[in-house]
C-alpha cells in the first residue's frame, strides 16, 4: 500500500487514513440509510395495516310495506348493529320525500335520542340536545353547533320501502330477541341472527 | 443543539463514553465468524415475532366462532396483513431453526460445560417455551391443523401418569375442547409464554455478561484475542437482521402463510401432521405405546437438561472426555433420520 502511494507521488501517511476516514462515513451513510429506509418501510406497512382496509359493508333492509305504514307514524327500526334509526312517514305519497330515516345517535357526544311526544322532539338526555321532527337541532349543544341528526338512505320498490344500513353485526342476540315480525322487520334478518334459547 | 444535550445531560447523566464503557465488553475473535451470530439471530427474531404478533393481536378475535374469520380477515382483508402473518410464521420456523442450531453449536463447542451449566439450562427452558409457543400459535388459527394439532396435544398430556387428566383439564379448560379453549391458547401464546421467554432472556443474557462468552482458539494467545462489541459485533448483528428481514419478506411474498380448511371437530383429516419442528415427536409416538412415548421423551428431556452434569460426571470418571461429541452426533442423526421418516410418509 505505502508503495503505490509513493509511486503516485502522495504522503505515504495521509492517504490511507483519509480514504479510510471516507469510506467510514460512506458505509455508516449506506448503513443509517439501509436501516431507516428498511425499518421504515416495515413500520409503514404496519401502520398501514391497523388502518381500517375499507368501510363497513352496508346493505339494503327491508323496512315496510307502505300501504301498511301509517301516514304519521314511526318506527323504530334496529340496524344489524344494534343502533337504533327512526322511520317515519311524513305524508300520504310514496315518494321518498314522504318518509325520513333519522339516526338516534346524537351528533355531539354519541348518545341516544328518543321521541318525546308531548313536546314534539327528538330528546337526548346526556347535555340537553333536542332535534326536531326533521332531525335539525333546536337546542343545546347541537343546536349551537349547527348539528343534526344523520340520516339513511332509503328506496321504495313495487311498495316496498327499504333502507341502507351497515351490517357489522354487534348486538345480534338483543336484536333477535327483540325482533318480533310487522313493519320494520325484515325477517331475512331475524333469520341471520341466532335466537337465544331460553 | 448544544442547549438540547446539556438539557437531557443534566437529567441522564451519562456520556457516550460512560454508555460505551457499560455496553462495551471485548468480545473473543472467534465471534467475527458468522455463525457464531446463531445466539443473536432467535433473539432478533423474537423482537420482530413480538412485533408482528402485537399487529396480528389488533384483529384476531380468539372464539371457536371468530377465529377462523379473523385469521382469514388478516390474510384477505387487512392491508398488508397477508405480509404481517406470513412474517410471523416465517420468523417461528427460522426462530426454531436457529434455536436448534445455537443449541447444537453451543453443545458440541462444549460451551455449556462449567461454568455455564445453569445457562444451559436456561437454554433449555428457552428451547421448550419456543416450542410450545411454536404449538400455541398453531393452534390460533383454528384450522383442522390447529383443531387437530391441540386435541392430540392434549390426549398426549393426559397419557402422563397421575398428573395426566388435570393437565389436559388445564389445557383445554375442560375435558374435551370446548369455547373456552381458544382464549387459553391465545393468552399461553401472547401474554405467558413471551413473558416467561423475556425473564429466560434477560437471565441468559446476564450471565453471558457475568461468565463471558467462552474463548476458543488453538493456542493460549489466540484465546485472548478480542474486539470491540460496539461498533463491530453490534454492526454484526445488525448486518444478519437486515439480513433475516430481506430473506423472511422474501419467503412471505413467495410462500405466504394460507388458511388450511375450517377445524370441523367431528371430521379428522385423512392426512394430519403438525409443524416440522414436532415431527420427531410425532413419528416417535407412531413408533410407541402412549405413555411409553410420553414418559420417554420427558427422560430424555430431562437427560438433555441436565447434560452439563451428566457429562461432567462422563469426564470425570472415565476416559471418554469426548463421549459428547459421539452421544451429539447419534442424537443429531436421530432426530434428522425421525424427522426425514416423519416427513416423506403420508402416515
Amino acid at each position: 500500500m505505502t508503495g503505490r502511494n509513493d509511486e503516485a507521488g502522495r504522503a505515504p501517511d495521509a492517504g490511507p487514513e483519509e480514504r479510510r476516514g471516507f469510506l467510514g462515513k460512506v458505509s455508516g451513510l449506506a448503513m443509517s440509510i439501509g436501516l431507516i429506509g428498511g425499518y421504515g418501510a416495515f413500520g409503514a406497512v404496519a401502520a398501514r395495516y391497523l388502518y381500517p382496509a375499507k368501510a363497513d359493508p352496508k346493505s339494503w333492509f327491508f323496512v315496510a310495506v307502505l300501504r301498511e305504514f301509517e301516514v304519521g307514524s314511526s318506527i323504530a327500526y334496529r340496524a344489524p348493529s344494534g343502533a337504533r334509526i327512526n322511520i317515519t312517514r311524513r305524508g300520504v305519497g310514496e315518494s321518498l320525500a314522504d318518509f325520513s330515516a333519522l339516526s338516534s345517535t346524537c351528533p355531539h357526544l354519541g348518545c341516544q335520542v328518543h321521541w318525546e311526544a308531548v313536546n314534539e322532539r327528538y330528546f337526548c338526555p346526556c347535555h340537553n340536545g333536542a332535534f326536531d321532527h326533521e332531525g335539525k337541532a333546536i337546542a343545546g349543544p347541537p343546536a349551537e353547533a349547527g348539528q343534526r341528526l344523520s340520516t339513511f338512505p332509503l328506496k321504495i320498490e313495487k311498495g316496498v320501502l327499504y333502507i341502507e344500513v351497515p351490517t357489522a353485526e354487534l348486538a345480534q342476540v338483543e336484536l333477535a330477541d327483540e325482533v318480533p315480525t310487522g313493519p320494520g322487520q325484515d325477517p331475512c334478518l331475524f333469520q341471520r341472527f341466532p335466537t337465544r334459547e331460553v | 443543539m448544544g442547549v438540547v444535550s446539556r438539557w437531557i445531560q443534566d437529567r441522564i447523566p451519562l456520556d457516550a463514553g460512560r454508555l460505551r464503557e457499560l455496553t462495551n465488553e471485548p468480545v473473543p475473535n472467534h465471534l467475527k465468524r458468522w455463525w457464531f451470530c446463531l445466539g443473536g439471530t432467535p433473539a432478533y427474531l423474537f423482537v420482530i415475532q413480538i412485533f408482528t404478533g402485537i399487529m396480528l393481536a389488533f384483529y384476531y378475535q380468539p372464539s371457536p366462532r371468530t377465529a377462523y374469520e379473523s385469521v382469514a380477515y388478516i390474510t384477505d382483508e387487512a392491508a398488508f396483513g397477508w405480509y404481517l402473518r406470513s412474517m410471523h410464521k416465517w420468523a417461528a420456523t427460522f426462530m426454531v431453526a436457529a434455536v436448534i442450531l445455537h443449541q447444537m453449536r453451543v453443545y458440541f463447542t462444549g460451551a455449556y460445560r462449567k461454568p455455564r451449566e445453569l445457562n444451559w439450562m436456561v437454554g433449555m427452558l428457552l428451547l421448550i417455551c419456543t416450542l410450545t409457543i411454536g404449538f400455541t400459535g398453531y393452534s390460533l388459527v383454528y384450522e383442522q391443523l390447529s383443531f387437530w394439532g391441540a386435541s392430540v396435544g392434549a390426549n398426549i398430556a393426559e397419557s402422563v401418569p397421575v398428573v395426566g387428566p388435570l393437565v389436559k383439564n388445564m389445557m383445554l379448560a375442560g375435558e374435551s375442547y370446548n369455547d373456552r379453549t381458544l382464549p387459553r391458547f391465545f393468552i399461553m401464546h401472547a401474554a405467558i409464554l413471551p413473558i416467561v421467554m423475556i425473564v429466560l432472556l434477560f437471565i441468559h443474557i446476564t450471565l453471558i455478561r457475568i461468565q463471558g462468552v467462552t474463548e476458543f482458539g488453538a493456542t493460549e494467545e489466540e484465546k485472548k484475542k478480542t474486539f470491540n462489541f460496539f461498533p463491530d459485533h453490534l454492526y454484526t448483528e445488525i448486518i444478519m437482521g437486515l439480513s433475516l428481514m430481506i430473506i423472511l419478506s422474501a419467503l412471505a411474498t413467495v410462500l405466504p402463510a394460507e388458511m388450511g380448511p375450517r377445524a370441523d371437530p367431528l371430521t379428522t383429516p385423512e392426512v394430519i401432521k403438525p409443524e416440522w419442528f414436532f415431527y420427531v415427536m410425532f413419528r416417535w409416538l407412531k413408533l410407541f405405546s402412549g405413555t411409553v412415548a410420553v414418559i420417554s421423551s420427558g427422560f430424555i428431556v430431562f437427560v438433555m437438561f441436565l447434560w452439563p452434569f451428566i457429562d461432567g460426571a462422563i469426564r470425570k470418571y472415565t476416559r471418554a472426555k469426548e463421549a459428547s461429541v459421539w452421544i451429539g452426533i447419534l442424537g443429531v442423526l436421530a432426530i434428522i433420520a425421525l424427522t426425514v421418516w416423519e416427513a416423506s410418509v403420508a402416515h
